[in-house]
């Protein structure tokens, strides 16, 4: 594994080079094909966020008819949202719950990835073997045991029976370990010489260097926690301590749905992962870059 | 990567850092599977559990729901996995190239789904797939159909439907992963065989293709292992039935199901539960072997 | 590096101590607290009802907690019943008439017997059997799932047909009159959803039938009722007369939008039908058809749900009391929660009341509340055993094929062997 820092590859890949004049016309066609597919491909994926977000402004009869043009209620909506859902508490828990899980998964699977990778050992590699084989069991299998655990240390309805369960993320140690196949080892040894201890590299050089892999994995692990359904749902008992996706969840199944309002809950609970997408983005598609070579 | 051995310092640190994930992982993900591997040899219903060997698995072969959940399964898995892995490589090359205007754009653009709220997104495409949804009228409209699609009311679309919703839902986060790969492939080999007059398709096949090997792989492993788990359209879209018919039940559905809806029988869905993961074990397995020797031929 | 492991520990432990601070005890003592899963019908009901109990009762206060789905209630119910824990568990449940057995036989000891306590003879029978284990009945019974057949009027009356015309029929008689309508007006009869099986079900009651045998054993193949019900079923399609649909919003989007002319449904539907204002005095209640066989009659049941006391309860004598008073006392409160909410009761004497006896513009003036008390009182009660769900979703997988004109006896067989199995 070459190990090219992302300056010298976003150097390559802004080289231009002249345009042949002599296939022009097709070119030309073909261009226009990629556009074409692209713009498709845009609209098919934009369209649902649309859709939702005109659903916010009608009323629910219409929604149900598929009105798809703007419509006047948007206030009614976020009225009947509002009266019905205690928002700032539902989107506290909901925000207390994902960042704090995403700082804790970081830090621990971060940890993790860079331990399995920098320190190579034949027992740290079936463990680590053994760990993707596991990503696999469905979490429904292990609900009930988890749930044992945490009744039975009175932690039953806490934000930490939330969080605790994910903040060890095979996935994300998976993509970290990944990721520090790209961090330069002389980096590594360079600080070594001059006299740092491991977790001094560890927070002054390594983290450094990876932030555009921390910066994916805060959308990745973010968007998991915001929107974590099946554990909240059992784990979290009284209506003050739910997180959005619950209430919203259990607003879709009512006996007579309005889903004007609910689709103006969906609008405001998307919010925070499109912020999160858009601030972070652009450091996103580099992060990704280390974690798959 | 040939690295010297550690030496006993370092093993140490090597554990430190890793102590802390492994240690949770111990609690909260070994202990429930060590759980549910034991209850995989338990018969019975509710809290009546009793020792029943191979009982479970004997059970899974005459089961006709986890038989039709398992070939579900496969279907999605078979034929989603790889139109989402083809779409999401033609976005990225597409995407790579530095001459095409509004690519962050069109990059956001594809990558919004799976930023969504699973509710916000099964909500949304309920109503669009519905007899009178805009689905349908889009279809009509074109004439590309002459009478509505009842998209869950029959077997065969509500298959077509769910792996529109997850191809939907997941070919950016996949396509990201390309572009950034691509991103790290020498921009000169390209215009080298370009200008040596190497077509496109050709360029496609015989330099991206190889190039992207590794990360293909990586896609390939987390789409089967999410596929494999399938649950939150199914269960969304269909409210919970994996219906028509069980035409779209999933493993992790009917997992569901014996655990929560079903008189509780928790050994069996327990049994359920492993068969994915040795079934992902075996997939995986082959899917590195695969990479394994085509690597070792090149 | 031990120092710095350990500062980090110390630090990881701080960390979690601060979360743990947010977080929020269990229910108070004094305070009864109560899962619903719909706000404006079951949640407000029961805060109507707990409030009427502080008024008399100040140190008692309710906490209704209707933040979950039904589903999501019984996936909760279940994890904790199984994992023996009860932190968490509220004083009062609601639970579904048709999977209170499930609960009750796997879980022994969970919840309390009510009827030590409180008469059950002032209920309607069928909702004090669905809920009666080894001789004590465990719920105090709350809305019926009566059934009517809700029909557009207007609809009706352009193709010729009155309110008599649909006074206890057959549901062959029903695909007369829906094809008729369908060649009149153009609508179709009714919206079905291949993922529900609601109506064969409450034709399978309408004969005083259901999946099982008194021993709970399955009793599909030779199940006269159900076989009749699949075939009605089949018949609609065959007919032409269905709009199908999938899900909840569509499902009653079709008939509260108008496009269809009638729908057999629980009585439970009323507040979602009566949501659409401007189609007042267009809709009118008939009894719900029986099926064309001996022992069927114009009265079922679809739904329908009770309360439960949980054992773990630390306020298990007040909720008893509280049910007593108010759920099993007061007819006042009866004719309150019908006229607010839409919820017909099942105590019987309820039917006596004002609201009751009033007739209801939306339907046409009929005195529709006495139309469902009547029905009420002629449910049959059967068993719903205790795998319903295990049945129903047998059922459910040979829906396409029945629809399809698939041949019944094989369908029935198909079901028995595929629920012999879940019942392992």
């Amino acid at each position: 594994m070459t190990s090219t820092t992302m300056a010298e590859n976003t150097g390559s890949a802004a080289t231009k080079v002249g345009v042949a004049t002599s296939a022009a016309p097709f070119r030309l066609i073909r261009r226009g094909l990629v556009y074409l597919l692209l713009s498709i491909a845009a609209f098919i994926s934009v369209f649902p966020f649309y859709w939702m977000i005109v659903g916010a402004t009608n009323l629910s009869a219409d929604v149900i008819r598929g009105k798809a043009t703007l419509g006047g209620a948007l206030f009614t909506n976020a009225a009947t949202f509002f009266a019905q859902v205690d928002a700032p508490r539902i989107f506290f828990n909901s925000a207390f719950i994902a960042v704090v899980a995403t700082a804790l998964t970081l830090v621990i699977s971060s940890l993790a990835g860079y331990g399995f990778e920098m320190f190579r050992s034949r027992v740290r590699e079936r463990i680590f073997g053994l760990l993707l084989l596991l990503l696999s069991i469905p979490f429904a299998a292990m609900m009930v045991p988890l749930f044992v655990m945490f009744s039975q240390a009175k932690l039953v309805n806490t934000y930490v029976a939330v969080i605790l369960p994910t903040v060890a993320s095979i996935f994300i140690i998976f993509y970290f370990r990944q990721a520090t196949k790209a961090f330069p080892t002389e980096l590594r040894d360079a600080a070594k010489i001059d006299g740092l201890k491991e977790w001094q590299i560890f927070v002054f050089v390594y983290l450094p260097v990876m932030r555009s892999t921390y910066a994916a994995a805060t959308i990745i692990v973010f968007m998991a926690n915001w929107n974590n359904y099946l554990w909240p749902l059992i784990v979290l008992q009284t209506a003050e301590n739910k997180t959005i996706t619950l209430i919203l969840s259990a607003l879709t199944s009512a006996y007579t749905p309005d889903y004007g309002m609910i689709l103006f809950g969906t609008v405001l609970a998307t919010l925070p992962t499109l912020i999160i997408f858009f601030l972070l983005q652009r450091r996103f598609v580099e992060g990704m870059l280390g974690a798959v070579k | 990567m040939a690295q010297a051995r550690l030496d006993r310092r370092e093993q140490v640190t090597g554990w430190t850092f890793v102590a802390p994930a492994l240690i949770l992982l111990g609690l909260f993900m070994i202990y429930p599977i060590v759980w549910s591997l034991w209850m995989s040899f338990q018969v019975g219903k509710g809290m009546n559990l009793s020792f029943g060997g191979f009982a479970n698995i004997m059970r899974l072969t005459k089961d006709p729901v986890f038989l039709r959940a398992l070939g579900n399964t496969f279907t999605f898995f078979i034929v989603q996995v790889p139109i989402m892995i083809v779409l999401a490589l033609l976005f990225a090359v597409a995407l790579n190239d530095s001459t095409l205007k509004f690519r962050g754009l069109f990059r956001t653009a594809i990558f919004l789904p799976c930023v969504t709220s699973l509710i916000a997104y099964s909500t949304v495409f309920k109503s669009m797939f519905a007899t009178d949804g805009i689905i349908n009228e889009a279809l009509m409209a074109v004439h590309l159909i002459g009478a509505p699609i009842g998209w869950f009311s029959d077997p065969f679309w509500a298959k077509v439907a769910i792996i529109l919703a997850i191809t939907w839902r997941w070919t950016g986060y996949n396509m990201i992963f390309y572009l950034a790969a691509l991103q790290n492939i020498d921009r000169s080999i390209y215009e080298a065989a370009r200008i040596d007059g190497v077509p496109a398709w050709a360029r496609f096949r015989y330099l991206t293709i190889p190039m992207l090997k590794p990360v293909i792989l990586f896609t390939t492993v987390i789409s089967t292992i999410g596929t494999l788990q399938l649950f939150d359209e199914v269960y969304n879209f269909t409210a919970g039935n994996g219906g028509p018919s069980d035409s779209t039940i999933t493993l992790s559905l009917y997992i569901y199901n014996l655990t929560f809806k079903f008189m509780p029988s928790f050994g069996y869905s327990a049994t359920v539960s492993w068969v994915i993961v040795v079934v992902v074990g075996i997939l995986s397995f082959m899917q590195f072997l695969i990479a394994r020797d085509r690597r070792r031929s090149s | 590096m031990n120092r710095i492991a350990s500062r980090r520990g110390r630090l990881l432990g701080l960390a979690l101590a601060g979360i743990s601070f947010f977080s929020v005890a269990a229910a108070s003592a004094g305070e009864i607290s109560v899962w619903v899963w719909d706000k404006a019908f079951n949640g407000d009901t029961m805060r109507e009802a707990g409030a009427l109990y502080t008024a008399d009762h100040p140190d008692v206060t309710f906490n209704v907690d209707d933040s979950a789905s039904q589903d999501d209630i019984r996936a909760k119910l279940q994890t904790q019943l199984l994992a023996g824990s009860t932190d968490g568990l509220p004083d009062i449940v609601l639970i579904q008439d048709d999977i209170a057995q499930k609960y009750l036989q796997s879980f022994p000891g969970s919840f309390e017997p009510l009827s030590d306590s409180i008469d059950m003879s002032v209920f309607a029978p069928y909702k004090v059997a669905a809920a009666t284990y080894d001789g004590k009945s465990y719920s105090l019974p709350f809305d019926s799932g009566v059934t009517g057949l809700f029909y557009r009027s207007d609809y009706l009356e352009a193709a010729g047909f009155k309110a008599a015309d649909l006074k206890d029929i057959t549901w062959d008689r029903l695909v007369e009159i829906g094809t008729e309508v369908k060649a009149k007006t153009g609508h179709l009869l009714l919206d079905l959803d291949l993922n529900d099986t609601g109506v064969i079900r409450m034709m399978m009651q309408s004969a005083g039938q259901w999946y099982f045998n008194a021993d709970g054993s399955l009793h599909v193949i030779d199940n006269a009722p159900l076989k009749k019900a699949l075939e009605t079923y089949a018949k609609f399609y065959t007919a032409g007369l269905v709009k199908p649909v999938s899900g909840w919003a569509e499902y009653t989007g079709t008939f509260t939008s108008g496009e269809v002319a009638a729908v057999p449904v629980g009585v439970w539907i009323t507040a979602t039908i009566k949501a659409n204002a401007d189609q007042s005095g267009k809709w009118a209640v008939a009894p719900i058809p029986r099926l064309d066989m001996e022992g069927s009659v114009n009265a079922s049941n679809q739904g329908g749900s009770s309360w439960y006391v949980l054992s773990s309860s630390d306020n298990k004598a007040e909720a008893i009391d509280f049910l007593k008073t108010v759920w099993a006392g007061n007819k006042d409160f009866y004719q309150d929660i019908l006229i607010k909410r839409g919820a017909v009761g099942s105590l019987l004497a309820a039917r006596e009341g004002d609201a009751y006896k009033a007739s209801d513009d939306f339907f046409g003036g009929a005195p529709v509340w006495q139309d469902f008390s009547t029905w009420l009182s002629q449910i049959p009660s059967v068993d719903y055993g205790t795998f319903t769900a295990e049945v129903d979703s047998a059922v459910q997988a040979q829906l396409p094929g029945i629809i399809a004109g698939g041949d019944i006896d094989a369908a029935l067989q198909a079901i028995n062997d595929q629920a012999q199995q879940q019942m392992q």
